[in-house]
């Protein structure tokens, strides 16, 4: 039926559907989860880490967030030899740009050069999509803080709130109900990524080595690009639990009697 | 004859596909060949229409430069409006001395360039250091390949809310000052121009407009080259004026002293 359609990226299927790119993107369905949320001070992505075997030497310093240039970062969601070919040439770009006109890209223009590199995968060469989707994010003196997220297809757009990987639907209607929008600080962000990642995350508890946190704020006309530390993660982990336990114990009335 | 025995040995695993790690070169975009062909074609290494110096100076709240509107066919005064500072955007402007043909071909870059940036419709516009960095590379890059742009440019304008002057020239050698001349500009101007800034740091705009117009007189006097109608350029934070076709008052009664002058 449909299987003679899905073997090359660069053809339609009778119902005008391009199989190739709908299945990297269940390819990207299938991995770790990446969410980003704006606040009016900055930025928080936050990523689950899948690869938490302890014989792993520790060569990286970040499973899934990379810098990209002085004002941006992103994060990757799908297969990871994908992903690092596009993060490298997401790099290469900003350095261009950079040695060319002597000031960072604008993070729109970043955004949008890659997403016409992935599009091209889907209509010429006869090469398959990339699978991976990217959250970015980033400052420029234009838009000031901005997440964009972009996927297989070359598609992209700015969000205030989204998800992508495992259980990104479930967490982009968590975000729909709880994000405040214009009474977002980093602080607020980072409680509410806690809080949507516990819920979307396979593991029963949350550990630090299980999830990367990383925020992006202006101080002094500079740009500061963190990877939060373990023992930071761990602090905001055990603050989540309490108000957890906290509500379930207002929810719950006592019930001894 | 026989088949090459390498390629059975050694098949090509991944014929016609990108190397690892780079992006497959797809049909129709422009492609850095890294190939070179055996030597460096060297190409012309003398102008044919040029023009003579720019002066750039800085001044409280903005920049100014200015040029005569001459493009020297050699000894030949042939060319006598050629507009040789131009502006970019409403924080740009771009002076040149040298080659004018070469100075064309990258106003016509540079001018769709701005297009572009119409285009893209993203609030983002060239500012003047960008468009300094930008130059230099060109410049650089051409000089490199023993094909260079025959051109010194001086680029002024606001950059975030101050005054900026930057000049490249046609080997690639960038710099900023407060105070910059070109061609003959750089030995007769220059020293003018620096007695005025010492004197008074912060010159205002009429004053800034007095010296150069004294600049350029001197330089009618002794560039055999020059010619006496110009053009000024004022860059503000309001905004980018160039005037055209002044003409300055010159007293030549001196020539009568010259012994062999009739």
């Amino acid at each position: 039926m449909a299987r003679r359609y899905d073997t090359r990226t660069t053809i339609f299927s009778p119902e005008g559907r391009l199989y190739q790119v709908e299945y990297a993107m269940e390819a990207i369905g299938h991995a770790g989860t990446c969410l980003g949320i704006l606040a009016s001070d900055g930025i928080v992505l936050a990523a689950e880490r899948r690869n938490t075997n302890k014989l792993l030497d520790e060569v990286f310093f970040s499973e899934k967030i990379y810098q990209l240039n002085a004002d941006m970062v992103c994060s990757v969601a799908g297969i990871t030899s994908d992903a690092n070919v596009l993060t490298n040439e997401l790099r290469l770009i900003s350095q261009r740009y950079l040695l060319q006109y002597g000031e960072s890209i604008p993070c729109e223009q970043l955004v949008s050069w890659l997403c016409d590199v992935k599009q091209a995968y889907t209509q010429y060469g006869g090469k398959r999509p990339f699978g991976v989707s990217l959250l970015y994010a980033g400052w420029d003196h234009q838009y000031g803080f901005q997440l964009y997220q972009s996927d297989p297809s070359g598609n992209y757009g700015g969000w205030k709130a989204t998800c992508i990987g495992n259980n990104s639907a479930a967490a982009v209607s968590m975000l729909k109900q709880e994000y405040k929008e214009g009474e977002t600080k980093i602080d607020d962000a980072l409680a509410l990524a806690i809080r949507v990642m516990s819920k979307t995350m396979d593991a029963t508890k949350l550990t630090p080595d299980k999830l990367e946190l990383a925020t992006l704020t202006r101080h002094d006309n500079k740009t500061y690009i963190k990877v939060l530390p373990v023992a930071q993660v761990k602090t905001l982990i055990a603050d989540h639990e309490k108000k957890e336990a906290a509500e379930a114990a207002k929810s719950k009335p006592s019930t001894a009697s | 004859m026989y088949a090459n025995p390498n390629s059975i040995i050694n098949p090509s695993l991944w014929p016609n596909g990108p190397a690892p790690g780079c992006f497959f070169n797809f049909p129709g975009t422009s492609v850095t060949s890294t190939s070179s062909k055996s030597g460096i074609i060297t190409r012309t290494q003398s102008p044919v229409t040029t023009g003579t110096s720019i002066l750039g100076l800085v001044f409280d709240g903005g920049v100014m430069l200015a040029g005569d509107m001459l493009g020297s066919y050699g000894s030949m005064a042939k060319f006598r409006s050629i507009e040789r500072i131009i502006k970019v955007n409403n924080s740009t402007v771009l002076g040149a001395t040298g080659d004018i043909a070469d100075f064309q071909h990258l106003k016509a870059i540079i001018e769709q360039k701005v297009i572009d940036e119409d285009c893209a419709d993203d609030g983002f516009t060239l500012k003047p250091k960008a468009l300094h960095t930008w130059l230099t590379r060109v410049l650089y890059n051409r000089r490199s390949k023993f094909d260079p742009l025959w051109n010194t440019f001086l680029v002024a304008g606001i950059e975030d809310g101050e005054p900026y002057l930057g000049c490249v020239d046609k080997i690639g050698t960038a710099f900023s000052d407060s105070k910059i001349a070109t061609g003959y500009g750089a030995h007769i101007a220059l020293p003018l121009m620096r007695e005025g800034l010492e004197k008074k740091p912060q010159m205002t705009k009429e004053e800034a407009r007095a010296l150069l117009i004294n600049c350029l007189r001197v330089l009618f006097y002794r560039d055999c080259r020059a010619l006496n109608k110009h053009q000024i350029a004022t860059i503000t934070k309001e905004g980018v004026t160039i005037e055209n076709n002044i003409e300055l008052d010159t007293n030549w009664e001196v020539a009568n002293f010259v012994i062999g002058y009739e």
